[in-house]
């Protein structure tokens, strides 16, 4: 018997050892294991509106500039040329192609900005169509007063692209970066308008990666591009995707090596990874953490409530001991790290509105608060505040839940819930306060202050002002200073109405393993994996 | 007569007659159940943790300067110390009266839910149990339906109709649990039925209720003791995993999953933040199963040395 299994352990042995050989021969493709987070909602360039897609995106296409270590660098344009005081651009396109060989054509790009004004697109309107209003026209074919068509980008010829602008914009390059602005080929997207860009036959790019596999609600694989124009410096060969929403199981991963790459920590354990971890990054981000006020609903259409709620929010507890990430305590909508004509940061020449960092400011939300007909929270109904239980969103509510109950005595429901339900609600206006957050899109404050334009997709507080739209369109057509006092005055218009509480300017807390190299995040809190090497 | 013989008829010697004197007094079937249960230690050890815990439930956060949702934003995640007891969580509350607190809401749901089984439960398959035939067809298959339907998605619906908390909870769990009380006590009220004492019962003009509550039940008390022991546990580990998925009551208040969820994220750093909840609801669903256990040894006869 004794015999038996040692000549089974041989056995074994053996075997193994065979295996590991097979192992260590085959060559093995350089991937990179990236957590990419939640399911994102689209990865076609014109509809995604979020971060989480935009990653995506990001990786996969490339507009006619891009951002590189922080600097604006050309994309798909070779060389551009700017006339008429600022307001027309004309593109000269590289010799880049698509990732099934075609070449990348001045079209793709016409087609792809008329396609995101087109009222009536099909599966939906892009919800960032305002990001083309300094078009000519595009405002006027989102509204629906003239035709897509209308919209005034030309392709001159193939390798040629011209654009007119309502008025100069001195950030027109940098909005080329983003994704509504990137090239889709109108062949592919009519093959499936609503699911191409998730199907690998479809999805094709332009970027240094392409999709080769999407698995619902689990992952995604983007395998190098090799018809990408600067394919020979694109070192990584894979990138697999991993859906994993909650923190706790990605930091698991990542330690367990299962993942290369996250983009978030459970808060609690920021303090630890902060000490003893040199994989672990605290990025600088141009973003808002807000609790959004349904405008519409009794008693938040009062501004004196609204006002109440967001002066008794103690920030500065909040980021010292809830979110621990160095963020910063948000005392204005527009974020810290955007800057004026005059070189000022926006955030710190604009004030604070009543608002202070701690609940320095509790006396006078208790005196509106009984302005408002509620003293010490009397006859207040119970509001639901709504969330998603991603990141520190719980901890974070539940302190300000804890802070309105002790400062102004009225108690409110929380309730965590799913991504696209949470979503779902907010954008049907079916919430009372709703957690919510910014991200900036290119770094001008209009990227901010767009989103409460009357008719914009996304001014989820339902806030209705003639006045504010009509600074932020003034805004649009003037240069220097002159731009920027319109818009110090759109954002004390909306935080005079408190429409939204600001709470923090958010950080990236991410952890990328030592062996990853080049890695890039841009400015606006996208990642690039371009460039990024794996060293064995 | 004549067959039976004179010698028949002599007295019986003392030793004899003593055979037949009961020497010990009389006990009846709670005080026997009773005798067993002290002898079996472990059952008795799990009787006073549970009696520990409903104490502690009840005065224990009296005896802490403390109060569950009070937040001390200054004082996070403190690991456990003099002044509090079992440390702070993440937002500097008082772990060891947030551990308390969950006790109440978990015992209340386990109690709650548990009577109402004992009351739905009994009653149903007991009139099912008795009166047999078509009734008890239709009645047993509305418990088929109930229990094909599984309990976390009554749960997720009675949220969405009610809102999260403790009240949606204990309907989720009320709605749905006592189906297995339903069939137990059926399935023992099917053969009771057929005993002569019932047909006594019924020949002396007893109402069927009569019968029921009267002579049936109580013969099947045994063994719903023993189910009710076993159930509630099985409710409070539900609460508590209705609440670890989010499902459960809303903040402030905690419970012992609410309390183990929130600490998760910070397993690597604070583990004691998951221990003591942890704990808690061990040690809990342990004693009620050891128990529940015991109780049921002591009062099957069959299981009788």
């Amino acid at each position: 018997m004794k015999k038996k299994i040692t000549l089974f352990l041989v056995f074994v042995l053996i075997m193994t050892s065979f295996a590991a050989c097979g192992g260590a021969k085959e060559k093995t493709p350089s991937t990179l294991k990236w957590d990419i987070g939640p399911e994102p909602y689209s990865l076609d360039p014109q509809l995604n509106f979020a971060n989480d897609g935009g990653n995506i995106i990001n990786n996969t296409f490339e507009g006619l500039m891009r951002e590189l270590n922080g600097e604006l660098a050309p994309g798909m344009a070779e060389s551009y040329e700017i006339t008429h005081e600022g307001t027309v651009y004309i593109f000269h396109l590289k010799d880049a192609l698509w990732s099934d060989g075609k070449p990348v054509t001045a079209n793709d790009f016409e087609y792809a900005w008329k396609r995101a004004c087109d009222p009536n697109l099909d599966p939906e309107p892009a919800r960032y169509s305002y990001q083309l209003f300094y078009i000519k026209g595009a405002q006027e074919a989102v509204e629906g007063s003239v035709s897509p068509n209308d919209v005034s980008v030309t392709a001159l010829d193939e390798k040629t692209l011209k654009v007119e602008l309502v008025a100069p914009t001195p950030y027109f390059l940098e909005l080329t970066t983003f994704y509504t602005y990137m090239p889709v080929r109108a062949d592919m997207v009519e093959k499936d308008p609503g699911g191409w860009a998730r199907s690998p036959e479809t999805a094709i790019s332009n970027g240094p990666f392409v999709l080769t596999e999407y698995k619902t609600g689990e992952s995604l694989i983007l395998s190098k591009n090799e018809k990408y124009w600067d394919a020979d410096k694109v070192y990584l060969d894979r990138i697999e995707g991993f859906m994993l929403e909650e923190e706790n199981t990605m930091l698991s991963a990542y330690e367990a090596g299962e993942v290369d790459v996250i983009a978030d920590v459970p808060i609690q354990e920021i303090p630890r990874l902060k000490e003893n971890n040199s994989d672990f990054y605290i990025l600088p981000s141009i973003g808002t953490n807000y609790y959004i006020f349904n405008t519409q609903k009794e008693p938040l259409d009062d501004p004196l409530v609204r006002k109440a709620l967001s002066y008794t929010i103690n920030r500065t507890a909040i980021v010292e001991n809830i979110t621990q990430g160095e963020e910063r305590e948000a005392t204005g909508f527009v974020p810290i790290g955007l800057l004026d004509k005059e070189g000022n940061d926006f955030r710190e020449t604009a004030g604070d509105y009543g608002i202070y960092k701690d609940a320095g400011n509790a006396e006078k939300a208790k005196e509106l608060l009984a302005e408002a007909g509620y003293p010490n929270g009397e006859g207040f109904p119970t509001l639901e505040l709504i969330f998603n239980s991603y990141g520190s969103h719980q901890a974070v509510a539940e302190a300000i839940q804890q802070m309105w109950k002790k400062e102004l005595g009225i108690d409110i429901r929380i309730s965590n819930q799913e991504w696209g339900a949470l979503q779902d609600n907010i954008y049907n206006g079916n919430f009372d306060i709703a957690s919510g957050g910014w991200t900036a899109d290119y770094a001008d404050p209009t990227t901010m202050l767009d989103v409460w334009l009357s008719y914009s997709g996304n001014n989820v507080a339902k806030w209705d002002s003639k006045k504010y739209d009509t600074l932020i369109e003034e805004s649009k057509t003037m240069t220097g200073q002159e731009r920027f006092d319109r818009l110090y005055e759109a954002e004390a218009l909306m935080m005079d109405a408190m429409i939204v509480a600001p709470i923090l300017y958010y950080t990236d807390t991410v952890m990328v393993k030592d062996y990853v190299k080049d890695w890039e995040m841009t400015r606006l809190g996208l990642w690039y994996f371009g460039y990024a090497r794996i060293e064995e | 007569m004549n067959n039976i013989s004179p010698d028949l008829w002599q007295p019986i010697t003392y030793e004899d007659r003593d055979k037949e004197r009961i020497a010990r007094p009389s006990m009846t079937f709670w005080q026997d159940v009773w005798r067993r249960i002290k002898q079996n230690k472990s059952a008795m050890l799990g009787f006073v943790v549970i009696m520990v815990i409903l104490l502690l439930a009840i005065v224990g956060p009296w005896l802490s300067q403390y109060s569950y949702w009070e937040q001390d934003l200054s004082n996070t995640s403190q690991s456990p110390s003099f002044e509090h007891w079992f440390g702070t969580d993440g937002h500097g509350r008082d772990l060891y009266v947030r551990v308390l607190h969950g006790a109440r809401i978990s015992l209340a749901v386990g109690l709650i839910a548990t009577l109402v089984n004992f009351v739905v439960g009994v009653l149903y398959g007991g009139i099912s149990g008795y009166f047999g035939g078509n009734i008890d067809s239709v009645m047993m298959r509305v418990v088929d339906i109930i229990s094909t339907i599984p309990l976390v998605l009554y749960a997720i619906l009675l949220m969405v109709v009610l809102g999260p908390g403790l009240l949606s909870i204990i309907i989720a769990l009320c709605s749905v649990y006592w189906v297995r009380m339903a069939r137990i006590v059926r399935g023992q009220i099917l053969s009771l039925r057929e005993q002569e004492f019932i047909f006594a019962a019924k020949s002396l003009g007893a109402s069927p209720f009569r019968i029921l509550v009267r002579h049936l039940i109580p013969n099947t008390m045994g063994t719903i003791i023993v189910t009710i022991t076993l159930m509630i546990p099985e409710a409070i580990f539900t609460e508590a995993f209705l609440s670890f998925i989010g499902l459960g009551i809303s903040a402030p208040k905690a419970s012992w999953g609410s309390m183990t969820s929130d600490a998760i994220g910070g397993l690597r750093s604070y583990p004691y933040q998951l221990f003591f909840p942890g704990a808690a609801l061990c040690i809990t669903m342990m004693s009620f199963n050891i128990f529940g256990d015991g109780l049921r040894d002591a009062l099957d006869p069959r299981l009788r040395k």
